[in-house]
This record gives structure tokens, C-alpha cells and sequence, in this order.
């Protein structure tokens, strides 16, 4: 009974930080740009003011004509006069949509438009999520004998490390590798190719991108009159992928980190299973066997617990 | 080298042969074959040693390992088949043990060693292949993703870009007091604005705001969660450099919290479940039905009380469609969060306990799409492993019938060669029998090149007494033709000494 409460109040411990955490970030959040959207608010007000003043319209109908902006706006199509050249919808463009449908970032650049747009969507999103977290997870799998069981272990040998220490030594290596690969030197190129962005923002892009956030504010690609528009759009999707791939493998490694030291019993998470899949025989066991392992497989359903994070589905 | 304990089970005794094959620990040598896994060397160390140990042990060793009882005939086929499966060196009547070379293997699941590092090529290639099969399917996926979507949203846009342009057009034209280039900035502010997640149009003294605490609060949600609705976004430097640390920390902090709530959820309707079960076990049901049904009660109850429950409040609150509230659920509880549709982010009057009572569901709703997800997966999964056995099984039976053929080709060569040889002997003596009671002939070449031998894939020989030295066309021994016959006798008289 002792670990049913244990468990029910590490829950709890941790919804109540979760709260606190929001609250935090909401405070914070607001402090920094609220002042940001007051000025930008007046801005707009007084230009709408001068610009009735100058004319002959009246309000009502600058108020029709926002709206009817605004909607074309939502549509991603742009009103303005260099802004019609380009479609958000050719293949490479649609390609780039269903890969950040697929990878759950959703940047929201472009939506679907139609009914059938946005019924496909659905199932679409559907299947293809799980499908891409499986192929995210398989190709995880498979990278983390070279890049992670292998360096570990010869951090063991050659150097004589303790395994806690070499997990941590990998993992710390590691880090520092694929924040360089995958964010600085992609930041560096996105800043150099947008003409509008800073370092700082291709970093929060390349951040946000990567974390599956995908708040859209920047999109590659989007600029009117950008040469080689398909092929920058799909090496930006190659970049999405992998480095989702990358994103995920520092995850498990951090699993199995945190696995060594025995952070997972602690905390009662779910432990990180090592390759339970390769030990797998080709034949099952007996038939009688199969059925409490389908039931647990049946029921397994519900204990998303064999994932710590939603985007990784083990098993 | 690692001491590799094998995770091998007995099968049962209804298996199909070739699995059965593969779990005997006396066969073991037809692992490398059909499993892809790590050491190769080690594997065939072992494979030496296991013939050994076979040879000096007794039938009862092999009957006392579990397996069923194979006929003598089996046996001696498995012998033969093992020793065709050799080194293809088919000329070599004395086929020795030798390595067995790895000429088919299941993709992917090592059946035995711990070798994380000592991992051999063998098995990353045969691992790869799978995967980059899945690749390739994803990318497919892509592409007929791509185009469906293409051929749906295409003509709507080019409506909306058509309408668009007359509206300004019109503006233009009724307000002739308005340049173009005004009406370009105006517009361009605006577009700036509307990405700020400013709202241009409505009354100026819009008071609500965008970052009040609230919507903070869902902001930062959005973001922990990574659905990242992007209707509002931080605009300075201070708020994205916050945002990045934000949503470091917080995303594995949500992950825990989700799990959390998964297992939570996953316990409440698991003992629903077992309630469910334990009367259908009443009604004598069969086991695959009641897991059926209870995947399929989960679906429909979780359906109901996540999708379509909140997708009809929020039709009605938000004033969207049937069609579009449901894209709605959907695209938020898989995070993909594009943002067009946001519950809360309209102009309307919403009730106080709105926002949080939808932030509440976002919560339990991923878990559930979570759960939702990773059985489509585990799905996914079977399919891809079934078809995986089956295209090893036939693999294997394919082996199997390319094995048993070339091992009856090899025993027919090796008795041929016997009997090529027998019939040498037999000539030779005759003729040196001959010589002697002809007198000496010195100068008379016995060199058995040029001598024509005569072979016949049938018994005739053994019943005629003496050999017809004659060489008929048709020498067919692995292949060699008529026209290269000395290469074939010689190699023939090679292998014979």
C-alpha cells in the first residue's frame, strides 16, 4: 500500500509544481509583453485615425475592408501587392504542411481551408502520428547502440570510468554536440538566408521547431521572391526530421541516465526499458503464455506510463 | 569476448518445422541464417564446438532437450541439409563442417547476445533495412499526403486570393481619395498586427488584452504541452530567450505529469474494464473477443467523453461547425496545434471557469490520445513484425527447398565420385592385371586423363562387370558441360586422391 500512496503523492507533487510552473511562466510572460502589444495596439490605432482622417471613408467601411483582410489573412493569402506571387499550396509547400502535421509541430503558416481539407486532416494526423513516432523510435533504437551504447562502454573500458559516471560524461558530450550541430549552425544559416530574422530568432525558430511547439510566428521559406523555394522547403523538412530524430535520442539517453542513477525507482516513473525488443525470441512461448501478454498488451492502452513522454511510444 | 547466454525457448511441439529448427539448441548453426544478431565469430566457435559435443553425444541428448521426437530420416536430412548449407565448394565429395556462411537471415531480432557494442555490421545492416523500409513508407506517406492536400486547398485559395484582390480593387475605386500606397502601409500594419495576435479591427478601445494573466496562462500551456497554437506568440527578445527556457524545463515536467495522468486514467478504466470481462468470462466468450471488445469499448468511451462531448460545447460556445470543432479536438490532443481554430481566443464573452476547465481537458484529453496513439502504433507494430515473419517464413521455406535440393544434388555427386573412383580402381587394377600377364608395356600412360570414363546417373554401371571406358557426352557435374570435360576429369581425379 506504502508505494500505492507513495505513487499518489508523487502525483500530486507533481501537479501542484506543474501549477506553479504555469502560473510562473503566465506571470512572467505577461510582465514582458503585454507593454509590447499596448504600443503596437496604438500604433495601429493612430494610423487607422490618420488614415481616416486623410480620406474620404468612413469608419464603417475601413471596418469592413479589415475584416474582410483579416479573413484573407487567416487564409495565408496576403493582400498586399508582392504578395500574391507565390502559393502556399504548391507540392513542396503541401509537403512541408503534412511533414509538420505529421511530426505534431504545426506551425499553423497555412491551414486547411475546406471542409475536405479538414476532414482529411483528421484522419490523416490520425494514423500518421503514431506512424511517424514509430519510425522516430525505431531509428532511435537503432542509433543508440553506435551513438550512445557504444561510446558508454568505451568510456568504461578506455578509461575506467564507473557506468554513472560514463552516462553522464556521454550524455554531457552529447548535448553539447547536438546543441552545436542543431541549433547553432542551423540558426547561423536560417539567420543568413531569412533577411528579417536575427541569430536570436533562428535559434527560438530552430527551438521551437525541434520541441514540436511550432508556434508559427517564423516560417522558413515564407518570404516573397525566395529563390529555390521548394528545395530550401524540403531541406528545412529533412532538418525538421532529423533533428526530431536527435531530439528523441537525447531523450532515452537521459532515460537510461536516469535509469543508472536510479532516478526512475525513485521517482516511481516508468523505467527505461534496454532494448527489451532484441531480446525478443522469433517464437513466442506457449499459446497460454500469449494470452496474459496480449491482455497486458490489451490494457497497455491505458498505461501510457510505458512512455514518459507523449512523442516517444516505446513499445 | 562476451560469455552470451542464448535466450532460447522451447517451442512447442506444433511450431512449424523451420522455427523449430531454429530454437534447437543442436541446430544452433542455423542461427546465423535465419537470425540476424552479433558475433559471427563467437557463433561459429559455438557451432564448431555444438557438432562436436553432438557427434560424441547420444540420441537421448537430443531427445531430453524438449524437442519432438525427430525421425532418424529428419535427422539424417538435417545432416545433409547442414552440410549443403556449408561452403558452397560443390565439387568437394568430402563436404567437411565447415562455416556455415550466412546466406539468409529474418530482418531484424537478435534471438541471443547482450553484444550492445560488440555489435557486428551483420546485424546494423539487416537492422537498417527494416527501417529504412519504414523510412521509405513514411516518405511515400508524405508525398500522397502532399498531393491530396494540394488538390484540396489549391482552388479554395486561388477563390480567396481572387476575392480579395476585387475587394481592393473596389475600396479603391469607391474611395478615390485613397493611393495605393497608403492603403498598401495600412494593410501591411495591419497583416503586423494580426501576427501579433492584435485584432485590427473592432472598436480601439478593445480592453482586453492578448498577455493579460489568463491567456498568459494558456500561452505558457500551449507551449509546456507543445501544441503551440502560434495566435500568440512572444514578439520581443526578453520573451523568446524565456520562452526557450520556459519550455526546456517545462516540456519533461509535463511529460512526467502526463504519464502521471495516463496511468491514473489507465487504472480508473482498466477496473471498469475487468468488471466488463468478468462477465463476459461468465457468458463463456473467447479471450480474443473479450480483448477485442474491451480495445473497442475504450476507443468508443474515450471518444465520447473526449472528442465528441467537448467538441459539441465547443460548437456551441465558439459558434463553429460540427466538422470544424472536431478538426479542432483532434489537431490539439495530437499537439500538432495549428491555430487556426483556438478555444478561448475569439472576441466572445467567455465564462470565467472556461479557460481553465478547457486547459483541464487538454490535460486528461492528451493522455487519452496518448493511450489512442500508441496502440495505433502497437498496431502498426504487428502488422509491420507480422509481415515480417511472414516474409521470413517463406524465406525460410524458400532456404529450406533450396537446401534439401542442393544437399540431393551433393549426395549424388558424392556417390557419383565414389563410384567414378571405385570404377578407376576397378580399371586400374584390371588393366595392371592385364600388363602383367601381357608382359610389361612399359610407355603405356596411365594417366587417367586419357582415359574416357563413362558416367550414367543410374545403377547400370554396378551391374555390369566391367566398365565401359567410354565416354559418353552428357558429363554433367555441377554444371561443367561437355565442352570443358578434361577440366572435369581432372578435378574429379583430384579430389579423389
Amino acid at each position: 500500500m506504502s508505494t500505492a500512496f507513495r505513487s499518489c503523492f508523487v502525483l500530486s507533487g507533481f501537479i501542484l509544481a506543474y501549477f506553479t510552473y504555469l502560473l510562473l511562466g503566465a506571470l512572467v510572460f505577461s510582465a514582458i509583453e503585454r507593454p509590447v502589444e499596448e504600443t503596437l495596439k496604438s500604433n495601429l490605432d493612430s494610423l487607422k485615425a490618420e488614415f481616416l482622417n486623410l480620406s474620404c471613408i468612413n469608419a464603417t467601411a475601413l471596418e469592413a475592408f479589415l475584416e474582410k483582410v483579416l479573413k484573407a489573412n487567416k487564409y495565408g493569402v496576403s493582400v498586399l501587392e508582392n504578395g500574391t506571387l507565390h502559393t502556399n499550396w504548391d507540392l513542396a509547400s503541401s509537403l512541408f504542411f503534412a511533414n509538420t502535421m505529421v511530426t505534431t509541430v504545426g506551425y499553423g503558416h497555412t491551414t486547411p481551408l475546406s471542409d475536405g481539407g479538414k476532414a482529411f486532416s483528421i484522419v490523416y494526423a490520425l494514423i500518421g502520428v503514431p506512424f511517424t513516432m514509430l519510425v522516430l523510435t525505431a531509428c532511435v533504437q537503432r542509433l543508440m547502440h553506435p551513438l550512445t551504447y557504444g561510446p558508454i562502454s568505451m568510456c568504461q573500458r578506455r578509461a575506467g570510468l564507473q557506468p554513472r559516471a560514463a552516462s553522464v560524461v556521454h550524455f554531457i558530450v552529447l548535448l553539447v554536440l547536438v546543441v552545436l550541430f542543431f541549433f547553432v549552425v542551423p540558426a547561423l544559416v536560417f539567420s543568413t538566408i531569412e533577411e528579417t530574422w536575427s541569430f536570436l530568432d533562428s535559434f527560438y525558430f530552430c527551438f521551437i521547431s525541434l520541441c514540436t511547439i511550432g508556434l508559427g510566428d517564423f516560417v522558413p521559406a515564407e518570404k516573397p521572391g525566395q529563390r529555390l523555394r521548394a528545395l530550401y522547403k524540403i531541406s528545412v523538412m529533412v532538418y525538421l526530421f532529423v533533428g526530431l530524430m536527435v531530439m528523441f535520442l537525447v531523450l532515452r539517453t537521459f532515460h537510461k541516465l536516469a535509469d543508472v542513477h536510479g532516478w526512475t525507482a525513485f521517482f516511481q516513473l516508468p523505467s527505461y526499458e534496454e532494448e527489451h525488443e532484441d531480446k525478443e525470441p522469433i517464437v513466442e512461448r506457449e499459446p497460454d503464455d500469449e494470452s496474459p501478454e496480449a491482455e497486458k498488451a490489451s490494457i497497455k492502452p491505458q498505461n501510457p506510463s510505458s512512455q514518459v513522454s507523449y512523442n516517444s511510444i516505446n513499445r | 569476448m562476451r560469455t552470451a547466454r542464448p535466450i532460447i525457448r522451447v517451442p512447442p511441439l506444433d511450431t512449424p518445422f523451420s522455427l523449430q529448427c531454429l530454437l534447437n539448441h543442436e541446430i544452433q548453426r542455423w542461427i546465423p541464417r535465419y537470425c540476424s544478431h552479433g558475433d559471427l565469430k563467437l557463433d561459429r566457435g559455438m557451432i564448431v564446438q555444438k557438432r562436436r559435443r553432438r557427434d560424441a553425444k547420444q540420441r537421448k541428448d537430443k531427445k531430453s532437450s524438449g524437442l519432438a521426437l525427430k525421425t532418424a530420416d529428419e535427422e539424417q536430412q538435417e545432416e545433409e541439409i547442414s552440410q549443403s548449407m556449408a561452403a558452397p565448394d560443390l565439387l568437394d565429395p568430402k563436404s567437411a563442417t565447415h562455416n556455415t556462411k550466412p546466406r539468409l537471415s529474418f530482418s531484424s531480432k537478435p534471438i541471443v547476445y547482450n553484444s550492445g557494442d560488440d555489435c557486428d555490421t551483420i546485424t546494423t545492416v539487416m537492422k537498417w533495412k527494416t527501417v529504412v523500409a519504414i523510412f521509405l513508407l513514411v516518405v511515400l506517406y508524405l508525398i500522397i499526403g502532399a498531393t491530396v492536400f494540394k488538390a484540396l486547398e489549391q482552388p479554395q485559395e486561388s477563390t480567396q486570393k481572387y476575392l480579395i484582390v476585387q475587394e481592393k480593387i473596389n475600396f479603391l475605386s469607391r474611395h478615390a481619395c485613397v493611393n495605393v500606397s497608403e492603403l498598401e502601409d495600412l494593410v501591411k500594419q495591419v497583416v503586423l498586427a494580426i501576427r501579433a495576435g492584435v485584432n485590427p479591427s473592432g472598436h480601439p478601445s478593445n480592453e482586453s488584452s492578448m498577455w493579460d494573466l489568463s491567456s498568459s496562462f494558456f500561452f505558457a500551456g500551449t507551449v509546456i504541452t507543445t501544441i503551440g497554437f502560434g495566435n500568440v506568440s512572444p514578439h520581443t527578445k526578453g520573451g523568446r530567450i524565456f520562452c526557450i527556457i520556459y519550455a526546456l524545463l517545462g516540456i519533461p515536467l509535463f511529460g512526467f505529469l502526463l504519464a502521471g495522468v495516463g496511468d491514473q486514467l489507465g487504472t480508473i478504466f482498466g477496473k471498469g474494464i475487468a468488471k466488463v470481462e468478468k462477465m463476459f468470462v461468465k457468458w463463456n466468450v473467447s479471450q480474443t473477443k473479450i480483448r477485442v471488445t474491451s480495445t473497442v469499448l475504450f476507443i468508443l468511451f474515450g471518444c465520447l467523453l473526449f472528442v465528441a462531448l467537448p467538441a459539441l460545447i465547443f460548437q456551441h460556445i465558439e459558434g463553429w461547425s460540427a466538422l470544424e470543432s472536431i478538426y479542432f479536438v483532434v489537431i490539439t490532443l495530437t499537439t500538432i496545434g495549428f491555430g487556426d481554430f483556438v478555444a478561448g481566443g475569439s472576441e466572445i464573452e467567455y465564462l470565467d471557469y472556461y479557460k481553465p476547465i478547457v486547459w483541464f481537458w487538454i490535460l486528461v484529453g492528451l493522455a487519452y490520445f496518448a493511450a489512442v496513439l500508441s496502440m495505433i502504433g502497437d498496431w502498426l507494430r504487428v502488422i509491420s513484425k507480422k509481415t515480417k515473419e511472414e516474409v521470413g517464413e517463406f524465406r525460410a521455406h524458400a532456404a529450406e527447398w533450396t537446401a534439401n535440393v542442393s544437399a540431393e544434388f551433393k549426395e549424388t555427386r558424392r556417390r557419383l565420385s565414389v563410384e567414378i573412383y571405385d570404377k578407376f580402381q576397378r580399371a586400374a587394377y584390371i588393366k595392371r592385371k592385364l600388363s602383367s600377364e601381357l608382359g610389361q608395356n612399359p610407355g603405356q600412360d596411365m594417366m587417367p586423363c586419357k582415359r574416357t570414363l563413362s558416367v550414367n546417373f543410374t545403377d547400370e554401371l554396378e551391374k555390369e562387370g566391367l566398365p565401359t571406358l567410354t565416354k559418353n557426352g552428357s558429363l554433367y557435374l555441377n554444371g561443367l558441360t561437355p565442352d570443358f570435360p578434361d577440366r572435369g576429369e581432372i578435378s574429379i581425379i583430384e579430389h579423389l586422391k
